[in-house]
């Protein structure tokens, strides 16, 4: 039987948990208490100007509008399918934004996604599992991309060049005239000032309590590091 | 040394087994304890980028990192299946982390440790067939895909 058969958005379903009503309900209201929410959302009469502008759409099951009429009907279950499934498909480009109405989907979206996430969704761990190394990088070290990712097995089409550049990478680095970028490991140099300050607010903002809640192994592997730096900097501070 | 196959998944049954953590234990003669990852990480992690152990002298309550593994599409720790304090790390690993894909039961060993309660550690753990029946339970569970050894692999024999 073709797969396309019956309900679009319910091809995925049975993919992660089902919830008990009043659990959708809090997550939808958790959504609509957001601040943003009322200026993003002022009724729809399906003229799918956002359909034909999304670029999502054009390759995944994935309609804006969907989001937008479930939303304004307050489909509580279908929110959470939604939010278990094709939110995560939205490239948040905004094309959307000229819906006609003044709605945006797009951001209807990011308001969507910022409660799956803070309550460790399903599907935002899967979504976010493929950045965890982005993440790891940047919150560890405050750079995100370091020349020593640059692996000739891992870019096979960079050319035959990059296994010599690879090969010397400290001595090309050294190379390049301001002694900042004399790197490898890191992007360039990152003063122990800035990382401290970076590590500070992360901590004080609830960044990462929400890694925890999402990626209980990149949490710990952050802290370790983080607690380490802090403590020789000065400062007596525990995450868990 | 025997080991069983798994869903192409080696799985010594010399080595006390942290099936949750795909962890492995072996006690040595001179009362260290040996650690390393099993065959179903390397292969769920994928070709590895970087492994960095903590450094010796470091003392480690189980279930705390010991390493932080990093390959193409997953970063995450390794977390040691005992207590006690790291007295030697596997220098090779640094230059050469694939040894973590292609021998993860013996060039690929991540880090020695000096245990502080090895026997009611070692409870926990499981060995031989027990711990193969337990793989084979998570495998199944968890829906983990088959072992992939696309980097190669000794035998475990």
């Amino acid at each position: 039987m073709s797969k396309n058969i019956g309900y679009p958005l319910d091809l995925k379903m049975n993919h992660y948990a089902d919830v008990s009503y009043d659990e959708k309900e809090r997550l939808f209201e958790e959504v609509k208490a957001d601040e943003r929410y009322h200026h993003m959302l002022y009724g729809c009469y399906e003229c799918g100007i956002c359909v034909a502008s999304c670029p999502s759409a054009k390759f995944y099951d994935f309609s804006p509008r969907v989001i937008a009429q479930a939303l304004a009907r307050e489909d509580v279950d279908l929110i959470y399918t939604l939010m278990e499934d094709s939110i995560w498909d939205c490239s948040q480009c905004f094309s959307c934004d000229r819906c006609p109405r003044g709605n945006s989907p797009g951001q209807l979206i990011t308001i969507m996604r910022e409660v799956a996430v803070r309550n460790g969704l399903a599907s935002a761990k899967k979504a976010l599992e493929g950045y965890g190394r982005i993440i790891y990088k940047i919150m560890s070290t405050g750079s995100q991309v370091s020349p020593d990712m640059l692996q000739p097995n891992a870019f096979p089409d960079w050319g035959v060049h990059v296994n010599e550049i690879a090969e010397n990478l400290e001595l090309w680095r050294k190379a390049l005239p301001p002694e900042t970028l004399h790197t490898t490991e890191t992007g360039w140099t990152v003063s122990d000032k800035t990382i401290i300050e970076l590590y500070l607010i992360w901590h004080m903002t609830g960044v990462m309590d929400l890694i925890e809640g999402i990626d209980e192994g990149l949490f710990m592997i952050l802290v370790d590091v983080m607690e380490e730096r802090l403590e020789d900097a000065g400062y007596d501070i525990t995450f868990d | 040394m025997g080991y069983a196959k798994v869903n192409e998944c080696i799985i010594p049954t010399d080595l006390h087994i942290a099936v949750k953590d795909n962890t492995w234990v072996r006690v040595n003669e001179d009362g260290t304890v040996t650690v390393g990852m099993t065959d179903v990480a390397q292969s769920l992690a994928g070709p590895i980028l970087h492994a960095k152990s903590k450094s010796p002298g470091t003392a480690r309550k189980k279930g705390r990192p010991i390493a932080t593994v990093e390959s193409g599409k997953w970063v995450g720790p390794i977390k040691s299946p005992v207590s006690g304090e790291i007295v030697e790390v596997n220098e090779e690993l640094a230059a050469n982390p694939r040894l973590l894909n292609t021998s993860p039961y013996r060039k690929g060993w991540v880090v020695k440790m000096k245990p502080d309660n090895l026997d009611a550690d070692l409870a926990d753990l499981q060995i031989g067939d027990e711990a193969v029946e337990a793989y084979r339970k998570k495998i199944e569970e968890e829906n983990i895909p088959a072992c992939s050894h696309i980097e190669g692999t000794e035998d475990y024999e």
